[in-house]
């Protein structure tokens, strides 16, 4: 289960796809790849899909959003091939959906991996391990966690600045001089907070004898099993496979330069 | 270079991510609306780079304030490590590129050896955060699929935003926030009070 | 006990936070001994907390401030330590729940601790529960610290200092954030365990009442860090009252020679009503907060809502304001139902100030501040500035004009918070525990303030955990429990309502405990 995996080796199985698909520019490797994640989503993961699709949703239309654009502006190494059909004062070629597409299927894939990773990561264990696997310093594990804590509070602040606002007569920002004046407004008061607490947190930890040394024991103990490799293999065979067969299929396309069996 | 932090240094920068991650999930909506009003006039992609800036605010706005070596960087690898802790959509890549955008605004500060924090250091750090992130996304977003005209635009639109927007309004947050005071433990906040001392013997 | 070595030894001892600045603690000697209760009184500013934070070695180093003079412990300059030794010995509580923390959960938290020790791992799980079954939080281990209330959050933070076995603690107003019944609970828990684990307590705190009968010494700063007094509670409250009064420190009740003011509440009793309720229901996040609320406010009327925290008294408050909106039920504010009141309208006739001020604050200046409603209501230049002039002056405001809303001290701007509302003489004036955290002399300070609002016809309602202020100034209260409301009429009348107090965690005021301690007597 995805749950169960090191949220350090998971991080680095997400991260790894996202930069590794960036070579292709054709739509059988993204393809290939998004069908993967969405089989690991739906059958190895215990999200809550009605959760997932609110999400992913809104995030597909921008990523088609995206496509759109590309497809308007495409460069014309890919603009190639007949012209499919006219849009005000632009051409769009075969080769401009293609090249949209890919890059939409990117999209989804990232998305896709993205969700993966923030619904079944839990953020303290996240931190654990990165202080237990890549050895980052207790200082900042600590210190990131600590900022971290204070999420829900800031929630409540701004719900609160919102109501203070609307007491004292704002109303909403018209033009651009009154929007950064808005943002002032919203920005002083929480981060003058944040900053007070910030340092009084600090002072709380090391009065508990938090001193940022690595000399410490660990209560949760993190650890890197068989099953996180066997899982950053997996995704690197898959990812592998899709431009293996992307390439039979005669398809490959690596920044812009096709590539034929 | 963490030895010489402060704790509160630390958690300064965390806080400043948590908060600028609301920060930013506002943003993302004004870029969509930028990306629906430009789309007409045939310059939809630049709608994102016009407020590009937002995503290095941090950096300038922490090293303004700490004034040591590494804070740019690290604090932009905090706040997308928070925003990731959070829960953000973008995933852990947004630490790799919190990471590439600090290291761009790190630069500008490494140059002076990290002793000059002028209004034209801070924008010209907000200039090369855009400058290094650039390729960047270049790479991951397949920006090679554009035409290069627009490529160009992007990227002297994106420049201009991180001069502005980062360099320029993340100074000025930074400048206000310390009047309030609860800076006066930072190296910004006695600045102030020296100036604010200066100005009253003038009197 | 005294010819006990002493476990601090303070000579001449100065700390300041810049070479320029004046010393927040100035040439203080005193010692302090393991085993005591001691008290460090001093009003706020006076460098108390400051004080804490050098014994327990985190300043100067934490915030590279200044020193002067020694500081012993156990016979050696602190400063010859090494780094965490001290933390490890002297433990401290803070005043803020929210702010004392690094995890999420409470075990993590405590877990935290441990690993600062280097505790072995297989001995932490048993190490944790026992220290929850001490403070009486067993049943809390796997639970998320943001849920708990305060009086828990501030458990768990004792708890996370018992586990370093401190030879010392200082509590730093520990229940300056908690309602009455929460913070007695602390005081007995922690109390108890003194009593059996014999470390050595300093404590800080405005209200001192219910700490006074245990303390062995008294220690008081004046407000410019210097050493007032130091002397046995008896002797420091019988013989130097006036001392510590002239120096804006409160003392216990008992030692109080000057009786509160009791507001004469009757005479004035009006029949037109300002806010009717009717049915009110309120849910959040499917969860019923506020079930079937009928009740109305009369023109003129100093009114309190009490109850124990996340009974709904700041939801109420909210509805009122229109700032939330009720499932079902109507609300009336001047005859009108709140849906009819158009926003700008309403908030001329209604002020609301919120439990921090600095949410209110949207200028970068004082003056600013007090000149944007005004404005907004549409007066001319001249105009604007002589209502500002005159705001300014009332609420004694005028020198820190150009100062930044958010540099000013915690009185300051309680007052400007309520003087922003003031742009347009309301009909009511709402407030969210406008005292909470605050010391003796700021609330009565900004209690004469309301008063005088009231006077003028303002009608207050407010929400406070503040029996004491209930009884001396309202002429009517409302109980809130678990969304009901279940008292509504005056507080006199309240006070011999034994279980009912009891069942809405309430305590009556002091005057009342203390004749009740003297008839058991």
């Amino acid at each position: 289960m995805i749950h169960s995996l090191n949220p350090t080796m998971k991080a680095i199985t997400v991260i790894l796809p996202a930069i590794l698909l960036s070579f292709s520019f054709d739509i059988i490797t993204p393809a290939i790849m998004f069908i993967y994640i969405l089989i690991l989503t739906f059958f190895f993961s215990k999200l809550n899909i009605k959760k997932w699709l609110f999400y992913f949703i809104p995030m597909s239309f921008f990523a088609l959003g995206l496509a759109w654009m590309t497809m308007l502006y495409t460069d014309d190494k890919y603009a190639t091939g007949p012209i499919v059909f006219s849009f005000f004062s632009f051409d769009i070629r075969m080769g401009s959906i293609i090249v949209s597409m890919s890059l939409a299927l990117r999209s989804l894939c990232f998305i896709g991996l993205s969700l993966l990773f923030a619904f079944t990561t839990d953020p303290t264990k996240f931190m654990l391990s990165l202080m237990q696997q890549v050895r980052l310093s207790p200082k900042l594990t600590y210190g990131i966690l600590a900022g971290y804590r204070f999420v829900p509070t800031f929630k409540h602040e701004l719900d609160l600045l919102k109501k203070a606002h609307r007491i004292r007569g704002l109303g909403r920002a018209k033009g651009w001089r009154n929007r950064v004046e808005h943002m002032r407004q919203y920005f002083i008061p929480l981060l003058a907070g944040a900053i007070r607490k910030a340092e009084r947190v600090a002072i709380a930890m090391e009065s508990k004898g938090f001193t940022g040394s690595k000399d410490r024991t660990y209560y949760t103990v993190m650890k890197i099993k068989a099953t996180d490799y066997l899982f950053i293999i997996i995704m690197l065979i898959i990812l592998i496979i899709a431009y293996y067969v992307s390439y039979r299929l005669g398809t490959l396309n690596i920044f812009g330069h096709r590539i034929m069996p | 270079m963490i030895k010489s932090w402060r704790l509160k240094d630390i958690v300064l920068m965390s806080v400043l991510g948590v908060v600028f991650g609301f920060i930013y999930l506002g943003f993302f909506g004004v870029g969509k609306v930028l990306v629906a009003i430009l789309t007409p006039f045939g310059f939809g992609p630049i709608g994102y780079e016009l407020i590009y800036g937002i995503w290095f605010i941090v950096s300038i706005i922490a090293a303004y304030i700490i004034r040591k070596p590494g804070v740019a960087f690290t604090a932009e690898t905090i706040a997308a490590i928070t925003e990731v802790l959070v829960g953000s959509t973008s995933g852990p890549t947004l630490i790799l590129s919190g990471m590439v955008q600090g290291l761009g605004a790190e630069i500008a500060f490494a140059l002076t050896k990290w002793k000059n924090y002028q209004p034209r250091i801070l924008v010209f750090s907000g200039v090369s955060a855009a400058f290094i992130s650039f390729p960047y996304h270049f790479f991951v977003s397949g920006f090679h699929a554009y035409e290069s005209w627009l490529i160009m635009t992007m990227f002297v639109i994106r420049l201009l935003s991180g001069a502005i927007i980062a360099g320029y309004l993340g100074k000025m947050l930074a400048d206000q926030l310390a009047k309030t005071g609860v800076l006066n433990g930072y190296p910004i906040g006695k600045e102030v009070i020296a100036r604010h001392e200066k100005s009253s013997t003038n009197f | 006990m005294k010819n006990h070595q002493p476990i601090f030894e303070l000579d001449s001892f100065s700390f300041s936070f810049d070479k320029h600045d004046e010393p927040s603690v100035n040439n203080v000697s005193c010692k302090l001994y393991a085993e005591e209760v001691t008290l460090l009184l001093g009003a706020s500013g006076s460098g108390k907390s400051t004080l804490t934070l050098c014994l327990n070695g985190l300043y100067p180093e934490a915030i590279d401030g200044f020193t002067s003079g020694d500081l012993l412990y156990k016979g050696r300059n602190i400063s010859s330590y090494p780094k965490g030794v001290i933390n490890q010995e002297i433990g401290i509580v803070f005043q803020d729940p929210e702010s004392q923390f690094c995890m999420v959960r409470v075990e993590d938290e405590l877990a935290f601790v441990l690993e600062n020790l280097s505790i072995p791992r297989c001995q932490m799980k048993q190490r944790i529960e026992h220290v929850l079954d001490i403070v009486g939080l067993s049943q809390y281990m796997k639970h998320n610290i943001h849920h708990l209330s305060g009086g828990q959050k501030q458990k768990v933070a004792l708890a996370s200092i018992l586990l370093m076995d401190p030879q010392y603690l200082i509590l730093d107003e520990p229940t300056a954030n908690l309602d009455p019944i929460s913070s007695l609970e602390f005081i007995e828990t922690i109390i108890k365990i003194q009593k059996q684990q014999r470390f050595g307590l300093l404590v800080i705190e405005h209200e001192i009442d219910d700490w006074e009968p245990y303390a062995h010494r008294l220690v008081a700063l004046n407000n410019k860090g210097e050493l007032l007094l130091d002397s046995t509670p008896k002797e420091g409250f019988q013989n130097h009252l006036h001392k510590l009064t002239k120096n804006r420190i409160r003392v216990p009740k008992r030692y109080e020679n000057r009786k509160m003011p009791i507001r004469p509440s009757s005479e004035k009793e009006s029949t037109e009503v300002i806010v009717n309720l009717k049915d009110i229901q309120f849910n959040y996040k499917n969860k019923q907060i506020l079930n079937e609320l009928s009740f109305s406010i009369k023109k003129g009327d100093f009114c309190a809502i009490v109850g124990e925290n996340g009974a709904g008294k700041s939801t109420l408050l909210q509805l009122i304001a229109k700032l939330i909106k009720p499932v079902s039920g109507s609300i009336d504010f001047l005859n009108t139902p709140l849906s009819n009141w158009h926003e700008n309208e309403l908030y001329k006739n209604m002020g609301y100030v919120f439990q921090n001020p600095e949410h209110q604050f949207i200028n970068q200046t004082v003056y600013d501040e007090v000149c944007f409603g005004i404005k907004l209501r549409g007066y001319s230049r001249v105009e604007t500035e002589r209502m500002a002039h005159h705001l300014l002056t009332d609420f004694d405001l005028l020198s820190d004009k150009w100062k930044n809303p958010f540099s000013l001290s915690g009185g300051q701007k309680r007052k400007l918070s309520v003087a922003t509302m003031l742009h347009s003489k309301p009909d009511l004036l709402l407030f969210d525990e406008p005292t909470f955290g605050q010391d003796a002399y700021t609330t009565s300070q900004f209690m004469r303030i309301v008063t005088h609002l009231n006077d003028k016809g303002v009608t207050i309602v407010f929400v406070t955990h503040d029996m004491d202020l209930v009884d001396s100034y309202c002429n009517n209260v409302l109980v809130m429990q678990q969304g009901k409301i279940v008292y509504d009429g005056t507080p006199k009348a309240l006070w011999r309502k034994t279980e009912l107090l009891e069942k809405a965690r309430l305590r009556i005021p002091y005057r009342l405990r203390l004749i009740n301690e003297e008839m058991t007597i």
